[in-house]
């Protein structure tokens, strides 16, 4: 691998890498200032969807296109199904309970 | 005498010991009545009437089997119809008329007999019942050895297909060894692969898919599949991006509404899959689903109309019917959408904004007639109050629908 192909790439992993640190980051300043537990529930799916799917990013081209390759895809594709899952779930929960979502104008709770 | 009835495992023994029983005490009539929720049942109703009627009808065959000698009378009704019928306080006033109405006072139970579907509302029933002076007794019948609900009849077809999933996922794991290694390698994953694969067949092929599983129709779902999911991270990165700007927007532009959408997807798979592309799609958050209708929170008017837009159903319709189904309307224009301010009791007592003009079907169904007519004046009301509320214009652009 010649010089340049490798400063490429190692360029694009740290481009990956700082992009789903910076989308996780953004996730948990969202965490903090949405207003209630639904529009929380927002935002913690953006950890895993583009947060994780850049890391994951990153790790297929550290790797090369190699078997752990494979698995890292997995490991996104078990997040992509599972993510939803709690989410709704934490929702579903609230929503039994009785929460009233947030509108504009209240209260931050 | 007065027999509820309903799909059970014990409804055949349970008719048998009614008609004994009615024999005995020389009761001039036995009433074989099924109480149904037709709220519940949406689109589908044609076909759950004619089920309920089979049943009845299979209920009054049997009966007349069992029958000896003096024969009673045989009544078989459809109950509740008109009625909203949810607690179990409910069924037992339904029955109870019933019961008045032609002069009945013992009433026979099926054990297993279970009038909310899943929700066990069987024993508070008949408390119910009883508190209102009814005699009622539930029939002594033996519950044939249960099969477990997560089993199903599963066949070679089943087997085969999860053998091959479960082999093919052992080898991707083992980074698949057994094309690229030496000769030991392969012997050795053949072996071990398809013992875990084996294990893994054998022991839940009766239970993984709810339905005989289709191979051709599955290939072409995959098939789109493979076109779906391109375009849903093609959705997730945009949406991203744009509450990624929300979130670090100073003024914190969100404008949260609980929104009601009727999808016109159908069954548990094709409903799962949309349900949580709606919720991997940041912005919009299925809160609950219930039959045919998703509650979905959406952070802010282009997420709503996003969803009302409806193009992840769209989608969705396409990966499981094909192109032609894509092309159904979107749920705005249907008038299959609707906004809710807070949890559904609220929403009922008159809290709920339209957002579609063309909801007027679901509106009748649900006794809420006159709120139509209030829409506007709602609407117009609810845009006041946010004005007065919001100190600063939180409003972000695009949203032009919500006033």
């Amino acid at each position: 691998m010649s010089e340049l192909e490798l400063g490429l790439r190692t360029g694009a992993i740290l481009v990956l890498l700082a992009g789903g640190v910076f989308f996780t980051f953004v996730s948990a300043v969202g965490v903090i200032r949405l207003p209630d537990v639904y529009a929380r529930a927002h935002t913690a799916s953006q950890t895993d969807t583009l947060g994780a799917g850049l890391v994951v990013g990153a790790v297929v081209l550290t790797y090369g296109f190699e078997t752990e390759v494979i698995k890292a895809v997995l490991l996104l594709v078990f997040i992509f199904i599972t993510n939803p899952t709690a989410a709704h779930a934490a929702a579903r929960a609230a929503y039994v309970e009785g929460i009233e979502p947030w509108t504009e104008g209240e209260e931050r709770r | 005498m007065l027999v509820p009835v309903g799909e059970s495992v014990t409804l055949r023994q349970t008719v048998g010991y009614a008609v004994g029983v009615a024999e005995e005490t020389d009761a001039s009539a036995i009433h074989f009545v099924v109480p149904v929720a037709w709220h519940s049942a949406g689109d589908v109703e044609p076909a759950v009437r004619r089920e309920v009627e089979t049943l009845l009808d299979r209920v009054q065959v049997w009966a007349r089997e069992d029958a000896s000698g003096t024969t009673p009378a045989v009544e078989t009704a459809i109950i509740g119809e008109e009625q909203y019928m949810f607690s179990p306080d409910d069924y037992a006033g339904v029955l109870a008329d019933y019961a008045d109405a032609h002069g009945v006072e013992r009433i026979v139970v099926d054990p297993e007999y279970s009038p909310g579907g899943n929700v066990p509302l069987l024993r508070a029933m008949e408390v119910s019942l009883v508190e209102r002076g009814y005699t009622v007794e539930e029939a002594p019948v033996e519950t044939p050895v249960r099969r477990s609900r997560l089993t199903r009849p599963g066949g070679a077809v089943q087997f085969g297909l999860l053998f091959a999933v479960s082999f093919l996922f052992y080898q991707l794991l083992g980074g698949f060894a057994i094309v690229t290694g030496d000769t030991f390698d392969l012997f050795y994953e053949l072996v071990t692969g398809t013992i875990a694969a084996g294990i893994v067949a054998g022991s839940l092929h009766r239970v993984t898919m709810s339905e005989r599983p289709r191979l051709r129709r599955l290939g072409v779902q995959l098939v789109r599949l493979s076109l779906y999911v391109p375009y849903l991270l093609y959705e997730i990165v945009k949406s991203n991006i744009l509450i990624t700007f929300i979130i670090l927007h100073p003024r914190l532009p969100i404008e949260p509404r609980l929104t009601r959408v009727r999808v016109a997807v159908w069954g548990g798979s094709p409903l799962t899959t949309l349900a949580n592309s709606i919720t991997l799609t940041p912005g919009t958050l299925t809160v609950r689903a219930d039959g045919q209708y998703l509650y979905v929170h959406a952070l802010f008017p282009s997420a709503r109309e996003g969803l009302f837009a409806g193009t992840l159903e769209r989608a969705v319709r396409f990966v499981y019917y094909g192109r032609a189904a894509a092309a159904v309307a979107t749920p705005e224009e249907r008038g299959d959408t609707e906004l809710l301010q807070r949890p559904e009791e609220d929403a009922d007592a008159g809290a709920s904004v339209r957002s579609g003009e063309g909801s007027s079907e679901e509106t009748r169904r649900e006794g809420e007639r006159s709120e139509e007519a209030r829409t506007e004046d709602e609407r117009s009301e609810e845009a006041r109050t946010r004005d007065d509320r919001s100190d600063d214009d939180r409003t972000p652009p695009g949203d032009g629908g919500g006033a």
